[in-house]
Order: structure tokens, then sequence, then C-alpha cells
């Protein structure tokens, strides 16, 4: 022990330097046998066909040996389990042969009471005076706590694996769910309208999210079909609840009474009275009408109302195409009562009546986000577009929206009507 | 990001709320929390000035419509100042300019 302020002691007095010298010599004398026995790794020495000659304590510890029932009597690979000898058979021998050496295989061990071990063996070939092998040399160390380490991170990476495909299931999961709710505000297909043409689009600004968009077209006495486009304000599933709402009410609306403004005004009291009351005011745009088709007269008679919608455009069969304005119309749920006012519209042989969203009118078609596609465009484009039937209108706009790409900020929902071409006269007299 | 600034004043018609910025999904919140904070009396007139404003989407129209509906409730009116032309095309389209008084300036909607 030193003291404070005091020089330690020479290691070495210059006085009894002999002594020490000599007592290490001593202890490493002693040491070789004794390290050899029980150093930290266990040592064997096999001839070259693998019967044991020699081997140290501590590796017959490892085993639970006896040195008598090894020496002479054993090989390297009775010690090994069935893995390991088909692993030394295979892989370690053969490289032993070819290099002379080999260094950290990992190999199981045969223990007594039949549990295993875990060890890292190397080997390296001694050779005689002439150069013929003679003798194999081996250490093997033990490679438990290592193994527990590797199989530790195995487990944890098995585990963030099952998590990562459990993640992914859930996400695909979600999107088949999302999928059918969307499909559930949307109709399969559209009805056969007789002397009437029909067609629709979708375009769902982002897969992840369920759209506010809707439209419907359905039967609703012998003679008269109904039919609503319309646009929920918001997104996710709060705005779909409403999207759902809003067209369940809108169907049953028009069975009881297929007015225009009478089933917009049912709607407006549905949502005004479950949100707007609730103190969580939501609402949405929507056109409403009826379609009275008369395919003997080869005209289709359309009585619509909006609900602060933009107003539906009306294609004629001579290239013109104009906005058919419905004035006064106000959202649909954010007033007890809102005005709506309805319009007639009659369509000849030739003529599209086309709704559509604010997806597409809102388009942007510039960096920043208020220069918009806006009506006058869109009114351009589609007089282009007049004459043709619903399908190729419908198209036209559906190329329309890809070239939007980046720029559809939102959902967008078409729908078109158009009378069908009188089936050609054949005179029967002739 | 879209920021959105809000100035209060008080008017001897009532508050004023100055809107800069842009009002839209991300922002209306705050909006639809400022009117929470503010009194209204019967009789009053809640100004929104939407001079400074450069975008309103859906939930910016109805954080408006939020407005108009606490203002009703206290019993108060409603009044919209400089309305930006882009979003009185969309206040016409869904028929809102109906059911909010208008106004060029925050003068003539501040006159009692």
């Amino acid at each position: 022990m030193y003291r404070a302020g005091q020089q330690p002691d020479p290691p070495h007095g210059s006085d009894d330097g002999k002594t020490s010298d000599a007592a290490f010599a001593a202890l490493l004398e002693d040491s070789a046998e004794e390290l050899y026995e029980s150093a930290p790794c266990g040592y064997l020495s096999t001839l070259m066909d693998g019967t044991i000659v020699k081997i140290n304590g501590t590796l017959l510890g490892w085993l639970g040996l006896e040195p008598e029932t090894v020496v002479g009597r054993m090989r390297f690979t009775d010690l090994l389990t069935m893995g390991g000898k088909l692993y030394h058979e295979t892989h370690f021998a053969p490289l032993l042969r070819m290099q002379g050496e080999i260094g950290g295989i990992a190999l199981e061990i045969k223990r007594a009471g039949g549990t295993r071990m875990q060890a890292l063996v190397s080997s390296v070939v001694k050779h005689g005076c002439t150069g013929e092998p003679e003798l194999i040399r081996t250490s093997v160390f033990d490679a438990r706590d290592r193994r527990t380490y590797e199989e530790e991170l195995l487990r944890a990476r098995r585990v963030a694996e099952e998590a990562r495909k459990q993640a992914e299931a859930d996400r695909a999961r979600l999107q088949d769910a999302l999928a059918v709710l969307q499909q559930s505000l949307l109709p399969d297909s559209l009805p056969s309208v007789p002397g009437v043409e029909a067609a629709a689009h979708y375009r769902t600004a982002s897969p992840d999210r369920l759209g506010g968009d809707f439209y419907d077209l359905f039967p609703i006495d012998g003679r008269r079909f109904g039919f609503f486009l319309g646009d929920v304000c918001g997104k996710g599933p709060q705005a779909a609840a409403v999207t759902s709402l809003t067209r369940y009410t809108l169907r049953a609306a028009a069975l009881h009474d297929p007015d225009p403004v009478s089933a917009l005004s049912t709607l407006n009291r549905a949502l005004h009275e479950r949100y707007t009351d609730g103190g969580d005011p939501r609402y949405c745009t929507v056109i409403f009408g009826t379609l009275a088709p008369d395919p003997a007269a080869g005209q289709v008679t359309v009585r619509l109302a909006s609900g602060g919608h933009p107003p539906a455009l009306v294609l004629r069969a001579d290239g013109t195409a104009d906005f058919l304005p419905t004035p006064g119309g106000l959202l649909v749920g954010i007033l007890p009562s809102a005005p709506f006012t309805a319009v007639t519209a009659v369509l000849g042989p030739g003529d599209t009546l086309l709704l559509y969203t604010d997806g597409l009118t809102e388009a942007r078609t510039g960096e920043d986000r208020t220069s918009l596609y806006g009506d006058a465009a869109l009114r351009d484009f589609i007089a282009g577009h007049a004459g043709k039937p619903p399908h190729a209108v419908i198209q036209a706009l559906s190329g329309l929206l890809d070239d939007f790409g980046d720029g559809l900020d939102d959902d967008s929902a078409l729908l078109a009507f158009g009378v069908t071409a009188p089936a050609p006269r054949t005179d029967i007299s002739a | 990001m879209s920021t959105l600034h809000i100035t209060a004043r008080e008017a001897v018609t009532g508050p004023v709320l100055g809107i800069v910025g842009a009002l839209d999904h991300t922002t209306a919140t705050e909006l639809r929390t400022r009117l929470t904070t503010i009194t209204l009396r019967p009789g009053q007139r809640l100004v929104l000035d939407l001079h400074g404003m450069d975008f309103c989407d859906s939930s910016g129209l109805t954080a408006l419509i939020a407005a108009r509906n606490l203002a009703h409730a206290a019993r108060a009116d409603v009044a919209l100042v400089a309305v930006p032309p882009n979003t009185m095309r969309v206040l016409r389209i869904v028929g809102l300019d109906q059911i909010f008084s208008l106004h060029p300036d925050s003068d003539a909607a501040t006159r009692p």
C-alpha cells in the first residue's frame, strides 16, 4: 500500500533482483503444463486419422469425460454432434488437409448428459522433420455467449421482420377496406335507361384517402330515373360518412317525392340536423335531377336543382356548349332551410348533359395554387366535343384529367347523359 | 406550408378579424379556435376582413360558415370585407353570397 507523498518502491529492488527472476522462471516452468491443462480454452491433439492422443482438462471438463475413456479410444468427431460430424467431414477436414490449418469454425460438441455446447474450433497440422503430416493440434473455444448473442440478433431480426410483414398486411387490409367503402359510395354500374346513354368516371386524387365525391343513377318509377352528383366538404372517414348519409337520403327522398327541390330540401334537413346542430358543420354541394326519357320522340326531359354545385354543361348536337344556370341554390346542410330552384332542359338526339365536380375545374394548371383550370376553359374544351356521345365525352375528360397529373388536388367525378340516336327507320312497305 | 395570420381590433360595430395568408385545411382550425375566444354581444357585427387572404379552400369556407353560425348564436350579424375575386367566384357558386353581408372595405362594414 502506498502512502500519500511517498514514492512507490521499485518493482525490482537491486538487492533481490536475482531472486525475483528465479521466482518468475519457476512460475513459468510450473505454468507450462498447468496452462495447457487449465487454459481458458480446450486443447487436443489427434493422429491424422482423428484418434485423440492428448486432451486438456478444460475440454474434458466441458465434455464431462475422463481422460482414460477418451485418449486412444475416441476420435475427434466422436466429440461432435451429428450436425458437427457432417460439417467436419464435408468442410472442416477437407480444408484442413488442403490448407494445413483452419480457424474459427463453429461446431457443436456433445456433452455428457446429452446437452450440446457451441464451440469455435481451430486446427493446425504438425509436420514431422521429413515433411510428413504427423498430428493435428486443435483448440476449442467456448462460443456459448457468442452464440447466444447471435441467436438474440437473429431472433430480433425475425421479430422485426414479422412486425414489418404484419404492418404490410395491416396496410393492405386497410386499403382493401377503404376500397370497399369507397365502392359503397358509388354505383357498381349504371342502370340502362331507355333511349338514354349514360357514362361516368371517378378519379381519386389519393388512393389512401376516402374521397368525398359521389354520383348515382337509379330508377324511380316506371317512367323516370333519378340522378345526382356532388362533393362533400372534406376527406377521409368523416367525409365518407357524410357521403353515405347523402347518397342514401337522396335515394330514399326521390322515391318519396322525385321533385328535385323537395329531394334537396330533405337532404338539407337531414344533414343540418345530423351535423350542424351537433356543432360540427358538414355540408355538400350536389346537383339532383330526374330524367324522363321519351324514346319515341327521341328526347329526354331533364329536371334538376343545384345545392351550391358548379352548373351542369349542356353539349348540343350543333357543336355548342353552355352552362345550365341553377341560380340561388345554397350549399346543402348549412342552414335549417335552404333555397333551391329547379330548371328544366330538354335533350334531343346528339345532345349531352355533363355533371362534374370542382376537382376538374379547380385542377392546378401552374406552380401557383391559384392558377386553376377554370369554368371557361372547361366550356371551351367541352365545346370541342359537342355532338359526341356521352362515353366519348367522358373519355376525352378522362384524358384531360390524365394531363393534369400532379395538378389534381381533389377527387373528380363525372357523369354524362345523352339521347341515343334513334334506330334508323326501315321502310317496311318497300 | 401555408401560413395564416389573424389580426384583431375592436370597432364601434364589434370585433374585426383580419385574415392574412391562406385559409385552408392546415390553417382553418386556427381561425375556428380564435373565433371561440372573441366576445360578441347581441346586435353587434362580426367583421372578417379578407383583404389579405390569398387562398381559401373548402375547409376555409367551413371556417367562415362556423363564424356565421357563432355570430347568429350570439344574435349578432356577420360581414365579409374585400373578398378576393377567386373566393368570390366560389361563394357565388355555392350560394354563400346570399347568407353573408359583403362589403368592399372595412370602413363600409364597420359603419354603425
